[in-house]
């Protein structure tokens, strides 16, 4: 067979992320691999800021890897993989945050430590987005969640509240309350 | 907007107080509006205007905070991302482990053989690996999806493969599919038996031309506008 291991061709590395998806979905694992490096970072972050914790960011992404994969085949948008895989871990991590309410006394939960070194974070803020994202640590955890599912997944109030067992207008509030210390923080900071 | 050069934790006086008068952002600040309000508001791009905010002092200053604010969120992650370490290789190889168990078979392409008892078959999932080996080895190509158009599982079933691709910049578009078109139907004729009524290939994306070794100028895709399969010159292969 005149098929090398070494291809002349352009590095899959290098591939824009229809082909990858597009080689994925027709069952090539090597471009799959290639995907869990190029997101695999962006999604352990994103799921972070909606747990709330280090906790299962591992599982979560790990899951929903596992769901992309048997769902790449019925993705019709390949070069749109990214935000689908975004999608598909929001959704896992919310997932997530209810199978805990299950297992934990709700009215504890609104009162979890805030997830990440809060301290330091101060210290070294250089940008406005290190100044963001070192306020969003600060911020209890129900105010961050509503947020960040508002302002980075794109959920509709209703959506968050049906998500989060809470009434739309409690999760307005929250998101109202958690902007509010984020521009006061912010414009401090500025 | 000015980037702020010093990264200590001291403010410049001025912004911090002229932030103070406002720091709380209450309706007090805002003559009567929230930051609800102000939000609802901003999302619906400030229309129709409502001249009791946009008279407010307190409300500009709070609109240009959020409207700051939902820029920074928009890049957020990808600056938190990019200060993230690597994931751990044993987490991603877990993750390649248990979706290697699920291979994508696909339908089930019959082989004939001599022995009519024997019953032997390809899967289509194989068949697309045969097709983006054949074109991996092609020059200046990526293969990506690829899909056998057709009853494949009916014998003599003329077929017709369609495969999508993307072109390394300076890469002869024409002259690339056509190699394609011949790997793919000589990888198919030798260890398939499918009966190919076509191959055809769509090529959506160029590539940015590899940097590294040949230290030729910077900017092979800064030679604006080259038609695509037209070779540019720029010779990195």
């Amino acid at each position: 067979m005149p098929v090398s291991p070494a291809t002349p061709g352009p590095a899959l590395e290098e591939a824009d992320d229809r082909t990858l998806a597009g080689r994925a979905s027709d069952g090539d694992i090597r471009a799959f691999e290639v995907l869990v490096r190029r997101y695999g970072r962006l999604m352990r972050v994103y799921a972070r800021r909606i747990l709330g914790s280090n906790a299962d960011v591992d599982d979560v992404v790990q899951e929903a890897f596992l769901q992309a994969w048997q769902h790449l085949p019925s993705l019709e948008e390949l070069a749109s993989v990214k935000s689908w895989l975004m999608r598909i871990v929001a959704n896992r991590s919310v997932d997530r945050i209810r199978a805990r309410r299950e297992h934990a006394d709700i009215d504890q939960h609104e009162y979890e430590a805030p997830a990440s070194e809060a301290p330091e974070a101060r210290a070294q803020v250089h940008s406005l987005d290190e100044a963001l994202s070192a306020a969003l640590s600060r911020l209890p955890e129900d105010q961050r969640r509503c947020w960040v599912l508002r302002e980075v997944a794109g959920y509709s109030y209703l959506d968050i509240g049906g998500e989060l067992d809470l009434p739309s207008s409690t999760v307005r509030g929250l998101i109202a309350r958690a902007r509010k210390n984020l521009i006061r923080e912010m414009e401090e900071w500025r | 907007m000015t980037e702020p050069h010093d990264a200590s934790v001291s403010h410049p006086s001025s912004a911090a107080a002229a932030v103070s008068a406002f720091s709380s952002f209450e309706p007090d600040d805002l003559d009567g509006h929230t930051i609800d309000e102000l939000s609802d508001y901003l999302d619906a791009g400030r229309m129709p205007a409502d001249p009791s905010i946009e008279g407010s002092a307190g409300c500009q200053i709070a609109l240009a905070a959020l409207a700051r604010l939902r820029a920074v969120s928009v890049t957020l992650l990808e600056t938190e991302a990019s200060s993230e370490p690597a994931p751990d290789e044993n987490w991603i190889s877990g993750i390649l482990q248990s979706i290697g168990r699920e291979a994508r078979a696909g339908r089930r392409i019959p082989v004939s053989h001599p022995d009519p008892a024997a019953d032997l078959a390809l899967t289509e999932g194989s068949v697309r690996g045969l097709v983006r080996a054949a074109g991996d080895a092609i020059p200046g190509l990526v293969i990506g999806r690829c899909s056998l158009d057709g009853d494949v599982t009916l014998p003599g079933e003329p077929i017709t493969v369609r495969i999508e691709a993307s072109a390394l910049w300076g890469t002869s578009i024409p002259d690339a599919a056509a190699a394609l078109r011949e790997a793919v139907i000589s990888a198919l004729g030798r260890h398939t038996e499918l009966v190919l009524a076509g191959v055809d290939v769509i090529v959506h994306d160029l590539l940015p031309a590899p940097t590294p070794v040949s230290t030729a100028p910077e900017g092979a895709a800064g030679t604006t506008a080259a038609v695509p399969g037209e070779p540019n010159g720029d010779e990195r292969a």
